[in-house]
């Protein structure tokens, strides 16, 4: 820097010295930050070479055919095209992953909320509660969990032997057709733990002067939900939709272990990750499995940036 | 803040991490690392660990790491080991993807080493050639199975009725189905398993028949009467409470633990000979192995000694030469053969075959002679199945589902299993 300040401005170009002024500067903001990039460094070398590297090479199979032994080829849109014209199990595993998400996603956000609105009334050993009604969050995406709701829903299971006190023989819920999508629906609701927590720290901003207020003006516990606790709440539960619904269409877990990797009976349980890793691992189309990833990236994509365009209609922020 | 490392202590921590890696590879000169993967549960990895130690104390210098996985692991984590050029030396592989992976280039052809490395003289020849495609010798079998029905003695005695011999029929099997679901004796316990999505148990049927499941080139060999009567005579057992309901049969995820005979809500289920042993220890109950039944008293010729699983050698291994040396070890060793026992099949080579007859249990008693015992009922070996096999078999079972739950007919569940199956043939 300082060399090329020495320098007669007439001596050399115009670009050359501004590109001096240029390199200098960045050279200036490299000693500076070069310590930050430092300790940034594990999460970079994670997030280029785990994260965008193959995301990136996963975009280049998505247009070849590669059956992980021999080396791609090439076959341009063909898999895009298949998917969208001639594959009937694309059509029924999105319908599947969209009653999931449609279903589980409204339930357990509206559980965790009245979970988190019975748990802020100043109880005493609130961290315990908390920490218990937290704990299925942590158990949830587990394989151990996953078969304990096979025990719960089977024809001799616990909900069919409580059903027949009263006298109903239920099926097999978890191996029924009809409801074994409910049953998976159930088991994502049970974990409503971190959405809870989150919507239990939104309710603690509230100040409390405001349902004083109200309760002077005479406004039922009701009404004091409905004009200060929902809409103040609003950013949280838009934080809250926005994570549950995008983790909604990745699950995988718990159809994978119920249906023993096949997603029945009848494709009832076909999760779209699901499908995607049957073609990948069981009929090693890893080009067509990828085209399918990018199209859940893309779907994903879309009801996201749907929800931020909405959300100023209802989403109420203090500032 | 800054973090400075001098230029000197750079060099010297440098020079330090080289040399000791040095020392790595200087010790990895010195012995051949053999990297082995298979599938199964623990019982089988103990004996194959064991089999690996005793192979190491007779080969100084050879050091074998194994690994294993369940069954539905495993292919993925083979595939993506192969795709990453860090396929294990040994792989386990199965009469389904051997095909797929031996044309993929995938495995290294063995009967160059034949017969002085590797020794399979008192193979039973139709077996040997279940490991060859395309007239190389990517596998050895590392034991026999056939399928099987599973019987609980214990239930069928309690509800009076007699078990199913050689000659029974299915038609007469669906009655004593139906007598025991009638008899009642256990809550919540049927007859038969519902067969009518498996694989092993439509191909039997079809091979009475005088058909198959595929040709040797890899395209459907049966066609829609065949399939259709197929999922008409389960429907028949189903209404007449011979087998198990539509959403009980769902339950099972095509593994032992979750079979319905394991389950207690069936009398007679379907599996392989080898597993015999694994179901046995599952149940409180007396269990038996028989044949799958005939479609008529003189209809033959339905099951096969199949090789339940071979030892392959990778194309990429370093050391080849050494890999097939352990397999033969592991296929002709007798102090290998008693440790393995007949827990992957029974031993192909005649001599080891031997050695284990004489030190099997009752249990191991029982798989030997269902395998040796078949008589007319066993035929040739099948050709090995095309690629898309796999999604043939998930097919077959979810129209079997959608006519068990009464959302497609017998005969249009037929119609569509021949329609799909040709699909899925044709995309490869």
């Amino acid at each position: 820097m300082s060399n090329a300040m020495r320098t007669p401005a007439g001596a050399i170009s115009v670009e050359s010295y501004q590109g001096a002024v240029a390199e200098g500067r960045f050279r200036r903001l490299w000693n500076a930050n070069a310590p930050g990039y430092l300790f940034l460094l594990p999460w970079l070398i994670g997030f280029f070479g785990l994260t965008l590297g193959p995301a990136l090479i996963s975009l280049y199979l998505s247009f070849t055919d590669f059956d992980m032994i021999q080396s791609p080829r090439w076959v341009g849109a063909a898999n895009y095209v298949r998917i969208a014209t001639a594959d009937p199990k694309f059509s029924a595993a999105m319908h599947v992953t969209l009653t999931y998400v449609v279903l589980s996603v409204p339930f357990k956000l509206t559980f965790a909320l009245l979970v988190a609105m019975a748990l802020n009334r100043g109880l005493r050993g609130l961290p315990i509660y908390r920490a218990i009604f937290y704990l299925p969050s942590l158990l949830g995406g587990s394989v151990a969990i996953a078969v304990l709701w096979r025990q719960l829903f089977a024809s001799d299971g616990l909900i069919n032997a409580a059903l027949a006190q009263i006298g109903i023989e239920g099926p097999s819920w978890i191996s029924h057709p009809n409801y074994s999508i409910y049953t998976l629906v159930a088991l994502s609701v049970w974990q409503f733990g971190s959405p809870m927590i989150i919507f239990l720290a939104g309710l603690r901003q509230i100040p409390q002067d405001m349902y004083e207020a109200a309760s002077l003006d005479g406004a039922s516990k009701f009404r004091q939900f409905y004009k200060i606790t929902l809409p103040l709440l609003t950013p949280v539960i838009f934080f809250n939709a926005v994570v549950q619904t995008i983790d909604a269409f990745k699950a995988f877990t718990p159809a994978f272990i119920i249906s023993g990797g096949t997603g029945g009976p009848i494709n009832s349980t076909l999760f779209y990750t699901l499908y995607l890793y049957q073609e990948a691992f069981g009929n090693f189309r890893m080009g067509y499995a990828s085209a399918l990833a990018w199209i859940l990236v893309v779907i994903i994509a879309i009801f996201t940036a749907f929800s931020f365009l909405t959300s100023r209609y209802w989403v109420h922020y203090d500032d | 803040m800054s973090l400075r490392v001098s230029r000197r202590n750079f060099v010297a921590g440098g020079a330090t991490l080289l040399s000791l890696s040095a020392l790595g590879t200087s010790a990895l000169a010195q012995e051949t690392r053999l990297r082995l993967l298979w599938w199964g549960s623990q019982p089988r990895a103990d004996r194959t660990n064991k089999v690996s130690q005793l192979y190491q104390t007779k080969n100084a210098g050879t050091s074998i790491t194994g690994e294993f996985l369940g069954w539905g692991d495993y292919w993925p984590r083979l595939a993506t080991q192969v795709a990453g050029r860090n396929a294990p030396d040994i792989i386990q592989m199965d009469y389904r993807y051997i095909v797929q992976y031996a044309r993929r280039g995938a495995l290294a052809p063995l009967e160059s080493y034949m017969p002085a490395k590797l020794n399979l003289d008192d193979f039973d020849k139709a077996q040997v050639e279940g490991g060859s495609v395309d007239g190389h010798l990517y596998g050895v079998s590392l034991g026999a199975n056939s399928a099987a029905t599973v019987l609980n003695t214990t239930a069928f005695k309690e509800a009076g009725v007699d078990l199913p011999t050689q000659a029974t029929t299915w038609e007469e099997f669906g009655r004593m189905g139906a007598e025991i679901t009638k008899a009642g004796k256990r809550k919540g316990m049927f007859g038969i398993a519902d067969g009518s999505g498996g694989e092993p148990l439509f191909e039997n049927w079809l091979r009475q028949r005088g058909k198959g499941l595929y040709t040797a080139d890899g395209k459907i060999a049966f066609d829609v009467d065949d399939a259709s009567e197929w999922y008409d005579m389960w429907a028949k057992f189903r209404e007449a409470g011979a087998c198990v309901p539509a959403d009980v049969q769902a339950l099972d995820k095509n593994d032992i633990e979750t079979n319905t005979v394991s389950l207690g809500k069936s009398a007679a289920g379907f599996a392989h000979s080898n597993q015999f042993v694994a179901y046995q220890a599952m149940s409180k109950d007396k269990l038996a192995l028989t044949n799958y039944m005939r479609i008529k008293a003189d209809s033959k010729g339905g099951h096969y000694r199949k090789p339940s699983m071979f030892f392959s050698v990778s194309a990429q291994s370093k050391s080849v030469e050494q890999a097939v040396d352990y397999v033969n070890f592991f296929v002709k060793n007798p102090e290998a053969a008693v440790l393995l026992d007949v827990e992957r099949g029974i031993p192909e080579s005649a001599a080891m075959r031997e050695v284990v007859a004489a030190k099997l249990d009752e249990n191991g008693k029982v798989a030997l002679a269902y395998v040796s015992g078949l008589g007319d009922l066993a035929g040739k070996l099948p050709p090995p199945p095309p690629a898309g096999a796999g999604e043939g078999e998930l097919m077959l079972r979810n129209i079997a589902e959608q006519v068990g739950f009464g959302q497609l007919s017998p005969a249009d569940g037929g119609k569509q299993l021949v329609t799909e199956i040709t699909q899925i043939l044709a995309r490869g």
